[in-house]
């Protein structure tokens, strides 16, 4: 199962969802409307009870349910606000501390090269690093997508685990991540602070009440107590039905982190060290209760139906079944063959180009970062270095534009820069595409760290370096999309597609033209170019012939991504699927059309993987 | 019906205060985060100095007291970084950090003028390499404060702005965050002296 077909499902969870708390609602609404009815009207002696119903004014039902209704979506809004600030507020207002990238500390280090693995075996953007002060063994994932979410580890974490289990643990927060969890426990999270509002404010009706002297005083205490049951109860059946699903994705979550690391061993583990640690994976801080769904294990010992996670033992023998429950946790060195029957069962069989669009590639991310130049990895964890980095990938081969943006970079960037780039250039010059594409991916959460106005700057040198030699070609427009897509998107404003577009008629053309350009980058002659087309078409479901492109137009492919950015999560999914079948039409994956997958890719929002070669 | 009109005016204003607030926040972990990056810089700076005196002493010994002056000013600088590190809000540890990182550029200018009538320490492979690595660290400081910076001034144009400015006592953001004001170490160049 790819990320793809999970989010799938996952929106389809919530929108059931959705539809329960709607229902939920309507049923509080209807009682608050009865419970105002008895308390208040002065009902007409001899009337039954149906009789009164209708005989009650108009208005008192619309004030209700307006009321009622009301006072719910604004307490939503409050909460989805709040957590929707994203991923960072929720890690800052745990207590975390961002890890800088160019931290020293081995243990930090670690933790980041496990991260920024992960990152880039999803082809996601890399995530900030939070570091919590606590001794337990957890960690959790925020954020609302991959462009605001944020991992947090606790200090034992690090002290306890080894590189594997660590590995785990991070694995099981991405997929968390990536199957969009987040996304369906905001709105649980939103929708019950809504609900509770009616208990918090039946409580407040009843108190108020005790002391006044109005002569509906009874009846607003009653009322006050009918509320607060109902807002109360309300909140208590929406929070069991809240950790029922928490659960549940707990144990996706899990599943998805095996076929994420390729071995269940690493996780398997962890959660067994959290059984034989004291603390296991308590927290102390008390706002953790709000997000304890987002963590890796329990945070608190609930009771079974509240408990967010499932009992450690269950997860355990998913994910290893050979494991024995009653021999305790006190055995970690279990034997290595444990671990691989689960492995087989999840092991990736994506040998489809197109599903590994969706799924992660770890092995493969590994060893793309094991083979990059070391100098060059190191800079592009360091801020000032970065920059650098990027002025030199954009240096053209022609020497005589080269020099053009020499002088650019010797007069816009800050002293020390221009001094970097040279030897840098040097060393770029001998890496590959993908290679390129990796370092680029790891400076983006470097250069995150600088101000505005230092972004600003750079940004601008950037797109003066790629103008340099009055053209932009395939590699430059990747560079910059990417650089725009994250970078933008943190210092300026986010931009999100809406998701508006579900219609394939409407996007026709700029989806025949994408794939033309596909084609047309990879193919060698005519028929080959047909051919690929033909196979995107096919799946896209279009009838447009094929446009005849000559040449590499920037312009016209952002004019088509911009509507396309639009598109509802399932076209854009299919989308991506065709352009995958254009680009391996020929059963050969060119350097020039996986630069122009990613550009495409980053533009949609959606993860791309590495590819194995 | 007014009842309604006036519940929803005043919803949004919660919203509207609530979005201040955050804004805050986030303004304030902003730069915080922001000078933990500095002291990244400047730890690694203020690591590489010992080394630096250690490979100079072997050629420099009659300069005892310049060699000195580095030492004892880079020792204060690390307890000037500690106690700004522990509280980066707190614009008098910020002064204080400033202060500390003056007068060690003022003990390194002359250590450097000083070297220059050590032609063979100067060519040393040792020094060259030392050299050059404080050089790039100078540059990531200077990079870092300014980010730094460039942070403390949005925090503090956002706060005293209308309309945060009404709020910002009421949630805790007092005072404005300082600015980390590093003396240009060429004004400092005070001249080498001469001991016979």
């Amino acid at each position: 199962m790819n990320f793809f077909q999970a989010q799938n499902k996952a929106r389809h969870n919530t929108r059931l969802l959705t539809l329960l708390f709607i229902g939920a609602v309507g049923s509080l609404v209807v009682l608050t409307n009865l419970l105002v009815l008895v308390f208040f009207v002065d009902g007409q002696p001899g009337l039954s009870f149906t009789e009164q119903i209708s005989q009650a004014p108009r208005e008192l039902w619309i004030y209700t349910s307006l009321g009622v209704i009301g006072l719910i979506a604004v307490a939503s809004g409050f909460k989805f606000l709040a957590l929707r600030g994203g991923g960072k507020a929720v890690a800052e207002s745990l207590g975390g501390v961002l890890i800088h990238q160019n931290t020293r500390d081995p243990q930090q280090r670690q933790l980041l090269n496990v991260v920024e693995e992960m990152a880039i075996a999803a082809g996601m953007p890399v995530p900030p690093v939070y570091l919590i002060r606590e001794d337990s063994i957890n960690a959790f994932a925020a954020g609302f997508g991959i462009h605001d979410a944020v991992i947090g580890i606790n200090q034992g974490t690090l002290d306890l685990l080894n590189r594997q289990e660590l590995q785990g643990v991070v694995a099981h927060e991405f997929s968390h991540i990536l199957n969009g969890d987040m996304r369906i426990n905001l709105r649980i999270i939103a929708l019950l602070n809504g609900i509770l509002i009616l208990g918090i404010i039946g409580g407040a009706l009843m108190r108020g009440s005790m002391f006044s002297r109005s002569r509906d005083r009874g009846g607003l205490i009653a009322l006050g107590i009918g509320l607060l049951i109902i807002g109360y109860g309300g909140t208590f059946f929406g929070q069991l039905i809240k950790a029922a699903v928490s659960r549940q994705r707990e144990y996706l979550a899990d599943a998805s982190a095996v076929q994420f690391t390729r071995s269940s061993q690493g996780i398997a583990n962890a959660l067994k060290k959290i059984g034989a640690h004291s603390t296991g994976s308590r927290l102390q801080s008390p706002q953790a209760d709000e997000n304890s769904h987002l963590f890796f294990g329990s945070i608190r010992s609930f009771s079974s139906l509240m408990a967010t996670h499932p009992p450690l033992e269950a997860r355990i023998q998913a994910l290893d079944p050979n494991w024995q429950a009653q021999k305790g946790f006190g055995r970690q060195n279990m034997s290595a063959g444990s671990g691989t029957s689960a492995a087989s069962q999840f092991a990736g069989h994506s040998e489809d180009f197109s599903q590994r669009c969706g799924s992660a590639n770890l092995p493969s991310a590994q060893q793309l970062i094991a083979s990059a130049d070391e100098s060059l990895n190191t800079a592009s964890h360091e801020t000032f270095e970065a920059r650098a980095l990027i002025y030199a990938m954009l240096l053209s081969s022609d020497e005589a534009t080269r020099g053009h943006q020499l002088s650019l970079v010797q007069q816009r960037a800050e002293p020390g820069v221009p001094g970097l780039v040279p030897a840098m250039y040097e060393r770029i010059q001998r890496q590959d595409l993908q290679h390129r594409l990796l370092l680029l991916d790891q400076a983006i959460p470097t250069l995150k760290e600088m101000s505005r106005p230092q972004y600003q700057r750079c940004y601008d040198l950037i797109g003066q370096l790629i103008v340099a030699d009055g053209q932009v070609d395939l590699f430059e427009w990747v560079v910059h999309r990417i650089i725009t897509q994250e970078l933008y998107a943190h210092f300026v404003q986010p931009f999100r597609g809406s998701g508006r577009i579900s219609r394939q008629s409407k996007v026709d053309t700029q989806v025949a033209r994408t794939l033309s350009l596909l084609a047309a980058t990879g193919a060698r002659d005519d028929n080959q170019r047909q051919l690929a087309y033909q196979r995107g078409a096919q799946l896209w479901g279009s009838r447009s012939a094929m446009m005849d492109i000559q040449s590499f137009d920037y312009q016209a492919l952002n004019q088509s991504l911009e509507k396309l950015r639009h598109l509802n999560a399932d076209l854009k999914a299919k989308f991506l699927d065709a352009c995958a079948a254009v680009a391996a039409a020929d059963g050969q994956l060119r350097d020039s059309e996986f630069a122009l997958l990613k550009g495409i890719a980053t533009t949609l929002d959606c993860p791309l993987p590495p590819l194995d070669n | 019906m007014e009842m309604i009109i006036i519940l929803v005016v005043l919803a949004l204003l919660a919203f509207w205060v609530a979005r201040i607030y955050n804004q805050l926040v986030e303004l304030q972990n902003r730069h915080e985060n922001g000078f933990s990056q500095i002291e990244i810089q400047l730890k690694r700076r203020y690591d590489l100095i010992p080394n630096l005196v250690e490979t100079a002493k072997a050629y420099m010994s009659h300069e005892r007291e310049t060699l000195e002056a580095v030492i004892s000013a880079r020792n204060d600088a690390v307890a000037g970084l500690a106690a700004a590190a522990g509280n980066p809000g707190d614009a008098a540890a910020i002064q204080e950090l400033a202060g500390a990182e003056g007068v060690l550029s003022g003990a390194m200018s002359r250590f450097n003028v000083t070297m220059e009538a050590y032609p063979d320490l100067k060519a040393s492979a040792n020094m060259t390499q030392l050299s050059e690595e404080l050089t790039s660290t100078e540059n990531k400081v200077a990079f870092a404060r300014q980010a730094f910076n460039d942070q403390v001034t949005e925090f503090n144009t956002y706060r005293s702005s209308f309309p945060p400015v009404l709020f910002a006592n009421v949630f805790g953001f007092n005072s404005d965050a300082a600015l980390l004001e590093f003396e240009d170490s060429q004004a400092i160049q005070a001249a080498p002296k001469v001991s016979f």
